[in-house]
């Protein structure tokens, strides 16, 4: 209760959980609101924004319901960031617990495999792996964790060095747990705080990029994107300039709400730990 | 300075118009060609290989029929739609086994040797019949090419063949490249094909990956007084929007091939100092085309595939997706070609209750969530159009409970999963029709295609009577007799619907105003520019 009362005294945290509050909230109403396919044709083509009160924000090239797919976007958006996250985090926990507690040769070997994904930009790795693999939500999804596990993973290797050293983990040793045991079930939980504190960064950059794989035709073409609205948008930049502004500020509120609760979330921590 | 009732602005604003005014006479009398220049267009692609005479097609020709270019050129009023290039002359014999052409003299290759009869030999049996993508079917039967004089060239066919076809198959399939150049070493691999060496008004210059290709002009070109142009400058901009600001920009002269997007067309049409030309591309029209892989079970049920043709909205497709800019289909022939074109074909009007009609008459009855089966379908990534379609289509078909899934992919991939793999069930492509439904058409629906020939029939569709029809009117020389035999193909194509013709349309260029005789002929992009000018 404290920690949540602490998360809500600056500012920034509670914008940003306003803003993620309502993206869910969006992301959930949309099949509520908007059942049925988000894609079908619902009007005239080409309709501008405030002009029919049954398509508030008007219709796109093919007559497509522009709040619809904004609604329905939201659900990828979110589905992709979160995963994307999920998948990185656990990936690179595990990778940075292992090579963190083992030492010797299995460190050398995993934070060698780390430096090579990182060297590799990540949004070019996740275009590879698309472009090869060929889009597909779960795919698009493995692709942003590909590039985005090795943060977590150097973190959580850090966090593990020092923890290994503890009395409690001599403790575990001597009353004979198995080293993977004590890894995963003593080591590993007291690591993860500063390893979750990025998960912000890694949300909000998952979202990015599957907007911009959705931007250069590289989305599941079966699902609306906002990277993939704001593509179909370009074509008319000039004569209809919201349909691609209207997905760009729900990409940046987006992001921006992300990131604002992930620094709430630090700041509180932070604000704990000095405290304890 | 408040207190004069002539402001320094308002000094400049009518010296403006007064300037403006006595420009415009001078405007008006731009339009007589004048010589020299620099004209910029935007290329939308970057073809690798550049000999037309190997690739037959529209991106090639593009940046490379300026500089080896055909035996004839297509034209408003010239006769059978023709004018001369190379070749002055052309004579079918009565039994269709020969061809003469009587050949322009003083013609000279861009390296100075003399162009000749042997090269079109060379070119006819060496290039067009083995290598060429169209000219594989035209010259199929080409047996021999006597060179009786330098200037002559007679075409010896071992079975008749339609003169007609000869003809129409001129202006696309006849681009004669040096056989000096060529003779040594495999052709595919000459590097001529990336720098082609011509007749033509312009000489490859310059390729510079990604920044642009550059052509200059050629001094000793066989029409003394042209070319006007110094130079053509292909400036690569990919991205389609790019090419709409650079024509405002003054950047490039001409955007053609419908570079700027049709959703800008109405706003461009109105800059001052900018022109939308419709004209000029009569000889290139695209069919939109729904490519069905006859292999799935249920599209090999002729109702299946009506209920199909019926849930489109052809005129929805072509007033949202074409703006207009587009002609609904019947058949395999477009409605705005003068020789062979028939309305009279059986019609699919939009209509969703026949649909879903049809489709529970076939046994696809829908489940409890509304769907009767799934579909993979593959838009053509090559047009923004075809993107769009494939987005409708697959809306169209959820409305009559068919489940289908997009597959994008690029083009290299796109060619390969529907003409090589067949890992399709519904495409949608942008075949050509190329003024004669022999040339490029029929290959559309004939059985007996080698796998990984594009734009032909990789669906596994097979009609023996219509294979029949089709064999049959490749030998028939009577010109009406042959028409009469395509206008049934035509019926035969709209009844059994191997593939679904949606919609045709054709291009549109922008050009600013000081770009003199634009769209003169019908394959006007393509052609060889010799007498396009920049005034002022």
């Amino acid at each position: 209760m404290k920690r949540l009362h602490r998360f809500f005294q600056t500012p920034e945290a509670i914008a940003g959980a306003l803003i993620l509050a309502l993206l869910v909230a969006i992301a959930l109403a949309a099949p509520l609101l908007f059942p049925g396919d988000p894609q079908a044709i619902a009007g005239p083509a080409l309709l501008p924004p405030l002009q029919n009160w049954s398509l508030p924000l008007g219709t796109d090239r093919l007559g497509r319901d522009v709040l619809a797919e904004l609604f329905h976007g939201a659900r990828t958006s979110l589905a992709v960031g979160l995963a994307a996250a999920a998948a990185a985090l656990l990936v690179g926990a595990v990778v940075g617990t292992l090579a963190g507690f083992a030492g010797g040769l299995i460190d050398e070997v995993l934070m060698r495999i780390t430096d090579a994904f990182q060297t590799v930009p990540s949004f070019l790795l996740a275009l590879a792996f698309v472009s090869i693999v060929g889009p597909s939500l779960g795919v698009v999804i493995a692709a942003i964790a590909l590039g985005a596990w090795t943060g977590p993973a150097r973190v959580a290797r850090a966090e593990v060095l020092s923890i290994r050293e503890r009395d409690y983990v001599a403790g575990a040793r001597v009353i004979g747990m198995h080293p993977l045991e004590i890894a995963f079930r003593e080591v590993l939980p007291n690591a993860l705080p500063p390893v979750l504190a990025l998960s912000s960064v890694i949300v909000a950059a998952a979202i990015l990029t599957e907007a911009a794989l959705s931007f250069l035709g590289l989305g599941d073409p079966n699902r609306v994107t906002w990277g993939g609205m704001i593509a179909e948008g370009r074509t008319v930049l000039r004569t209809a300039p919201l349909l691609s502004i209207v997905p760009g500020i729900a990409l940046v509120l987006t992001v921006l709400g992300v990131y604002l609760a992930g620094e709430g979330v630090v700041e509180s921590t932070a604000v704990r730990r000095s405290l304890s | 300075m408040s207190g004069l009732p002539i402001s320094r602005r308002g000094l400049l604003a009518g010296s403006a118009l007064l300037l403006a005014s006595t420009a415009l006479p001078a405007i008006g009398r731009a339009q007589t060609p004048k010589k020299g220049g620099r004209l910029i267009v935007a290329a939308d692609s970057e073809p690798r290989n550049l000999n037309p005479a190997i690739v037959a097609s529209n991106g090639v020709f593009f940046i490379s029929s300026k500089v080896v270019e055909t035996l004839a050129e297509a034209s408003f009023d010239g006769k059978d739609g023709l004018q001369p290039r190379l070749a002055l002359s052309w004579e079918g014999s009565a039994d269709g086994r020969s061809v003469t052409f009587k050949l322009r003299d003083g013609v000279k290759w861009h390296d100075g040797k003399p162009f000749t009869s042997a090269d079109v030999a060379f070119s006819a049996l060496q290039v067009w019949k083995p290598l060429q993508n169209l000219g594989r079917t035209v010259f199929k039967d080409l047996e021999a090419v006597d060179t009786p004089d330098k200037l002559t060239a007679v075409f010896k066919f071992a079975k008749p063949t339609p003169f007609q076809l000869i003809r129409n198959a001129l202006p696309a399939l006849s681009s004669v490249v040096p056989k000096h150049v060529y003779e040594m070493g495999k052709i595919e691999d000459n590097p001529a094909n990336n720098a082609p060496v011509g007749t033509g008004p312009f000489k490859f210059a310059e390729y510079k990956a990604g920044q642009y290709y550059r052509l200059a002009r050629n001094d000793a070109y066989w029409d003394k007084d042209e070319p006007y142009l110094d130079e053509i400058v292909y400036q690569v901009l990919p991205d389609r929007t790019s090419a709409a600001a650079a024509l405002e920009a003054e950047e490039i002269q001409l955007a053609a091939f419908s570079a700027v997007p049709l959703a800008d067309l109405d706003r461009i049409s109105k800059v001052p100092g900018l022109k939308v030309i419709t004209k000029g591309y009569e000889g290139l029209t695209y069919q939109l085309v729904v490519e069905i892989n006859h292999r799935r079970k249920e599209l090999a049920d002729l109702k299946v595939r009506q209920a199909i043709a019926h849930a489109i909205d052809k005129d929805f497709v072509v007033k949202t997706i074409f703006l207009g800019y587009a002609a609904t289909a019947t058949g395999p022939v477009p409605k705005n070609d003068p020789q062979f074109y028939t309305a009279d074909v059986p019609i699919y009007p939009f209509d969703v209750a026949k649909a879903n009609e049809l489709l529970d008459e076939a046994g696809y009855k829908r489940a409890d969530d509304g769907k009767r089966f799934a579909l993979k379908l593959l838009p053509a990534p090559y047009f923004n159009e075809t993107k769009q379609f494939g987005d409708y289509l697959r809306q169209a078909l959820a409305v009559i409970g068919i489940d289908a899934q997009i597959v994008n992919n690029d083009s290299a991939a796109h060619m390969k999963a529907v003409y090589t793999d067949h890992a399709f069930d519904l495409a949608v492509g942008p075949p050509v029709f190329r003024g004669d439904p022999a040339i490029s058409t029929t290959i559309l629906v004939q059985s007996g295609i080698p796998d990984g020939v594009p734009f032909s029939n990789q669906g596994g569709y097979k009609n023996a009577d219509l294979d029949a029809l089709i064999a049959k009117a490749s030998e028939t020389l009577d010109t009406s007799a042959r028409t009469g035999l395509y206008k049934e193909f035509q019926k035969m194509v709209a009844a059994d619907l191997p593939l679904i013709n949606v919609a045709e349309w054709s291009f549109i260029s922008v050009a600013r105003d000081t770009v003199g005789n634009i769209a003169n002929n019908p394959r006007w992009a393509v052609s060889n520019w010799a007498d396009t000018f920049l005034a002022g």
